[in-house]
């Protein structure tokens, strides 16, 4: 027999308190982080309605159940309206799974050290940037606020370590669907991104001679024939108030050249809903966006474990359901998230900026987002982009780092436009044409020369 | 001989393909087993996972596996391709004026002045028996035929009929593209392209004026003589002069790509048949001058927004990148010589007017040897907001010059015309030049037949040349050539001519008359023959690029600056009398580029706007002496000079946006080419990309280069021919 503790509503009305408060920590019956540092089950931080999605939803919906638009009601203010609106009008399935417990199930092992081992260190300078308090230098590693309680902590976990790797390289599949339910574009590309600061591992959170770049990031097309060879590179200061650099290669041209860096919010090639500034939920600088404010603490449904397919598809690739022609949406699994941060903020270095709002959803112990979504000009919502992050874990098979810790990453993202109804869909695959390869560390080579120069973005164009 | 070398070339290049396709094909197998490098899988002992079907739309997973993977890990493959039909229609009643039956002289009556060889041309022959000349009237006057009484000036129509082509260009391309991994760090790209073309235009055809003169009979027959080759590209002694191509008079297929391609760390090697591209600017060719153009196909009047993507002619070539520091890229080349290539005589946007017959010489000179290099580095390097780069590149420049050359064609001057009547004229210098008696008018004392001395001359007594004086001086403004001093050194230049009564001329009335009395004794037309050679120079430049900082979503926030230039002392240009002695000139090349982005919507994605300008100091775009430039139809009866030449240099301005819609569906572009000296190019364009499969592309292009003053003093009325409708359809796979 399950006991409560407390009246059914208690956690909901302790999250609202807490952010009417304004600066509160993460927990509920008891501050988080001492719990995930000592390793200990994060759900005693919570009463049982927000670990338990079959007490929230008072029976409705347990673990092992499919959202439908059947039941989809009983958790609709646990998932964004986009989803809702997929689940409930488009034929979308959702899978609810068991809620993590173990937080360190959530983080790349380096990463989560890192955390751990900075917690405290980190302040914003004069200029707005996160510095490492003791000496004034960029940040050393890690969640720099692991429990933010500002707007600007909070996306400072976001801006300063996309992937939690200090190097990674995707290979991503994209299937763009069009209103009609059928693909109409499918997009074969690369993305790397290297920290050059804020890094994790043993050689020091700086790469040499680099303490004023943030990160370097490429992004190239390898099929279709028409796009492949498209490549970007985009150099990230640190100082948080300056826009990247940005060259671009396009097969038409041959060449190198240079391109502005302010503008974000454009697709890339044809169908992709995409944008650069999309990216990890803080595709741009962060100080190039302000008004940065918690707007909510509350539950939330959200994809961070066993949703990677490693042991059931070769190329990690992921089963599909779902709209007209039932392909609209991929297969996922979710799970009951005790408390994310509601994060508001608006594009104010970007005055002619498409979108006027975004509203990002943080799991306050990784502090990484799991959902997200932006407005028009005109208030009205525009698009989610909806990732799934996990343990590269699936059922026996397990992919792991050099030291033996199973690999944290995302495993797919789906961007619904729900004006034009367009999805954009990618998984992270093992493998895309070009024999690209995922992969979380540099594996010995000169990942820097390789994917993120000049010379590199000239190579990969391949003219 | 040639057909069996051909037929080897042919199958070694499909050889060459099948290798590689099969190799590909070999390679595949299904799903992915192996492991990164970088990260281990494990799967317990007594698991059994499974591998569920993926997307039931995806694909595949397009990666190459099997026995390749078991010798190198990183083994890999890519195939893809399109296919893409392109048909351009005529908007504009008119052919190409360069082409025969474009020739704004056809069909029109034109009456022709000979003039006086013995008093310097400065008069014209009223009539034979008023010869002041008593040898060459008893000459004349022995003539079968001849009465002594008819007059010498006479009226001529080009033989040849107009057209009007509805179609510009139609043509199926074919693009394969293999990409082979076969390490992390080595790779190979192959790119075939396959062009064909049905033909079926209203074309001239050299075999229709096989009666008239004795018919066409200099130059490449494959080139000259018959129906308009549209591929070929052949030289003097080789017909095959671009590695890695093949090409008959309806299709060509070759590689613009074949190369592998060598990283490691800050190093990468590219060794194979390769384009180079380089600098800023977009189609003003400033810093990028690794490549000459390929002008076959659709000329430079493709889609803009490709720039040059079709046209760069690839070269067998060793480049090295090295990127020095995060700030600094090295990148140096060294090539094989390979020139710009020209559309052929007669094809849509051939450049030269047909009454030239063009003699390559890049074999003949040698050019064509592997030890005839192009090279160069260029540094670049990129600082915050500031960018520059430098170059130094000693190479052949690849458009060549051209100057009259003997033509070799021994062919007498007809001493009766194709229509039975008798051509007094060419009976007289037939009778002066009779290969037996020395021509008493010829000091030199030479004694050979007209064809003899025609044959070492730059003139062919040949259907389809120039017919009048007015034809001459119309067509040498037109391609910016001096009509007065071209004509002396087509003379001076051939001492052989001297026996045939040929004489610089003082003036353009002399130079009109002696033009008349040429077509006339050659019972026709005369087609000049002009020799394209190639020299080395040096190019020297430099580009410094800086972003602008303004107020957020301002017009001068993200303001992409770039001024690029160019010095080449020394330029060898083609002179505007196509004299043996070339023109050098040092000339500067710079151009300044303004890009932008902006957002006019919220609807809309930012729209890409790009201003161009570009100074010349010494040429045009095309490469052509500004000496060449103010030619006209006439010129005052004392004129010496036909060309006043462009004062101050050439300017141009490009504008062009892009502007997107939303997802990338459909695009609007639109880019303008603006002369300063009255001519517009203008070209508006949409793309449609509803899928991933198919793309449809449409463009307009607007020449027009009479907008003000003289067209001869801007570039644009070169192609003014050409207002067009053009529509692609792709298919990728």
């Amino acid at each position: 027999m399950h006991i409560k503790k407390f009246d059914f509503n208690y956690g909901r009305r302790a999250l609202l308190e807490k952010t009417l408060k304004g600066a509160a920590g993460a927990g509920v019956l008891a501050p988080l982080w001492p719990l995930i540092a000592n390793g200990a089950d994060t759900t005693k931080a919570y009463p049982d309605e927000l670990t338990s999605i079959e007490m929230y939803t008072k029976g409705k919906v347990k673990v092992g159940d499919v959202l439908t638009s059947a039941n989809v009601d009983a958790v609709k203010d646990l998932l964004d309206p986009i989803a809702y609106h997929q689940v409930k009008e488009m034929g979308r399935k959702i899978t609810i799974i068991a809620p993590t417990k173990d937080a360190s199930k959530l983080f790349q092992a380096p990463y989560l050290e890192a955390t751990l081992r900075n917690k405290g260190k980190a302040k914003f300078d004069a200029d707005g940037n996160i510095v490492n308090s003791a000496d004034g230098k960029p940040w050393i590693g890690g969640n720099p606020f692991p429990d933010a309680k500002t707007g600007n902590e909070a996306i400072s976990n976001l801006t300063l370590s996309w992937g939690r790797h200090d190097f990674s390289i995707y290979a991503i599949r994209d299937w763009d669907i069009a209103p009609t339910g059928e693909t109409a574009y499918q997009y074969d590309f690369v993305w790397a991104e290297l920290n050059a600061t804020a890094r994790t591992g043993k050689d020091g959170p700086y790469l040499p001679g680099k303490n004023d770049i943030l990160r370097y990031q490429s992004v190239w097309f390898t099929s279709p024939q028409d796009t492949a060879g498209t490549s970007f590179l985009n150099t990230w200061y640190y100082d948080q108030r300056k826009f990247p650099d940005l060259i671009g290669y396009l097969p038409a041209f041959r060449r190198v050249r240079t391109f502005p860096a302010n503008q974000r919010f454009e697709p890339l090639v044809s169908g992709v809903t995409i944008f650069l500034s999309d990216a990890w939920a803080a595709g741009d600088p962060m100080l190039t966006w302000g008004d940065y404010k918690i707007v909510e603490r509350k539950p939330h449904l959200g994809s961070i474990s066993q949703n990677w397919y490693g042991g059931r598809n070769a190329n990690w690739e992921k089963p599909v359901h779902g709209g007209p022609k039932g392909q609209t949406f991929f297969d996922s699994s979710v799970e009951l998230i005790p408390e994310v941060l509601v994060l508001e903020a608006e594009p104010t270095g970007y005055p002619r900026a498409p979108v006027g709002k975004k509203r990002v959803y943080i799991d306050v112990r990784n502090s990484m987002f799991v959902a997200y979504i932006t407005f028009d000009r005109r208030g009205e919502m525009w698009k989610s982009f909806e990732p799934a992050f996990g343990q590269y874990i699936d059922g026996n098979t397990v992919m792991k780092d050099k030291a033996g810790n199973p690999i944290w990453s995302w495993t797919h993202v789906m961007t619904h436009d729900i004006q034009s109804n367009r999805m954009s869909r990618i998984v992270q695959a093992k493998e895309v044409t070009g024999g690209y390869k995922s992969a979380y560390d540099d594996g010995g080579q000169d990942v820097y020369s390789k994917y993120l120069t000049n010379q590199a973005i000239q190579r990969l164009g391949v003219g | 001989m040639e057909k069996n070398t051909a037929r080897v070339r042919v199958y070694s290049s499909f050889g060459i393909l099948v290798l590689l396709v099969g190799t590909a094909v070999y390679a595949q197998d299904e799903g992915a087993s192996s492991s990164t490098p970088e990260s281990t899988v494990e799967t317990s002992a007594d698991s059994t996972p499974t591998t569920t079907s993926a997307n039931a739309d995806s694909d595949s997973t397009s990666s190459g596996r099997g026995f390749f993977r078991g010798l190198m890990p990183e083994f890999d493959f890519t195939f893809s391709g399109f296919i893409r039909p392109e048909t351009a229609l005529s908007t504009r009643n008119a052919d190409d004026p360069d082409n025969e039956r474009g020739n704004v002289y056809d069909g029109v009556a034109i009456t022709r002045h000979p003039g006086d060889p013995l008093t310097g041309y400065g008069s014209a022959l009223p009539a034979l028996n008023a010869l002041p000349a008593p040898v060459l009237n008893t000459i004349l006057a022995a003539s079968p035929g001849v009465n002594g009484q008819i007059p010498l000036t006479n009226t001529v129509t080009r033989p040849i009929a107009p057209s009007n082509n509805v179609f510009n260009y139609h043509i199926l391309r074919a693009e394969l593209e293999l990409g082979m991994k076969f390490t992390s760090d080595l790779s190979l790209t192959a790119r075939l392209r396959a062009i064909g073309d049905p033909g079926d235009y209203s074309d001239f055809n050299a075999g229709s004026v096989a009666g008239l003169q004795g018919g066409i009979q200099g130059g490449l027959p494959e080139i000259y003589g018959g129906a308009p080759n549209l591929f070929q590209y052949h030289v003097q002694g080789d017909k095959h002069p671009n590695p890695l191509e093949i090409a008959g008079p309806n299709y060509m297929v070759y590689f613009p790509a074949l190369f592998l391609d060598y990283n490691h760390g800050p190093l990468d090697v590219r060794l194979g048949n390769q384009q180079i591209a380089w600098g800023q600017a977009i189609f003003f060719r400033v810093l990028d001058v690794p490549d000459g153009l390929d002008l076959r196909r659709h000329s430079i009047l493709d889609y803009a927004s490709e720039e040059f993507s079709d046209k760069r002619v690839p070269a067998p070539a060793l480049r090295v990148n090295y990127q020095i520091n995060d700030d600094i890229i090295a990148d140096g080349y060294v090539q094989k010589f390979q020139p710009t290539v020209l559309g052929n005589p007669n094809t849509t946007y051939n450049l030269v007017p047909d009454q030239f017959t063009i003699q390559d010489m890049y074999h003949t000179d040698g050019d064509d040897k592997w030890n005839k290099l192009s090279y160069g580095l260029r540094l670049r390097g990129t600082f915050g907001q500031f960018g520059a780069q430098l170059i130094a590149v000693r190479r052949y420049n690849p458009d060549g010059v051209f100057r009259w050359t003997a033509t070799n064609v021994n062919k007498n001057l007809p001493s009766v015309n194709s229509d039975g009547s008798v051509n007094e004229l060419g009976a007289a210098e037939n009778g002066l030049n009779n290969g037996v008696t020395p021509n008493p008018l010829d000091p030199t004392g030479e004694i050979g037949t007209t064809g003899q001395l025609l044959a070492q001359s730059a003139f062919e007594a040949s259907p389809g040349g120039v017919y009048s004086a007015d034809e001459w001086f119309h067509y040498a403004a037109r391609v910016r050539l001096d009509g007065i001093r071209g004509l002396n050194k087509g003379i001076t230049d051939f001492p052989s001519t001297g026996p045939l009564l040929a004489m610089p001329a003082a003036n353009f009335a002399a130079a009109h008359n002696e033009l008349d009395t040429f077509f006339t004794a050659a019972g026709g037309s005369l087609r000049g023959h002009v020799a394209r050679e190639y020299f080395q120079e040096t190019n020297l430049g430099g580009g410094v690029s800086y972003i602008t900082e303004g107020e957020p979503g301002s017009i001068l926030d993200q303001l992409i600056i770039n001024l690029e230039a160019t010095y080449t002392p020394g330029r060898v240009f083609t002179s505007p009398d196509l004299g043996k002695d070339f023109l050098k000139q040092d000339n500067l090349v710079a151009a300044l580029v303004m890009e932008k982005y902006q957002r006019f919507s919220q609807s809309f994605p930012a729209t890409y706007m790009v201003l161009q300008y570009m100074h010349r100091t010494k040429d045009d775009l095309l490469g052509r002496s500004l000496q060449g430039y103010g030619g006209r139809d006439t010129y005052s009866d004392d004129a010496t000079t036909a060309t006043p030449g462009l004062k101050g240099g050439s300017n141009y301005v490009v504008f062009a946006f892009q502007q997107p819609f939303p997802n990338l569906v459909w695009r609007a572009d639109f880019a303008m080419l603006f002369d300063p000296q009255g001519g517009i190019l203008m070209q508006p364009a949409v793309r449609w990309k509803p899928n991933g499969s198919y793309t449809v592309e449409a463009f307009y292009n607007y020449l027009n280069g009479r907008l003000y003053g003289n067209p001869n003093n801007n570039v644009i009325s070169t192609f003014d021919y050409a207002n067009e409708v053009t529509v692609r359809f792709s298919y990728q796979f």
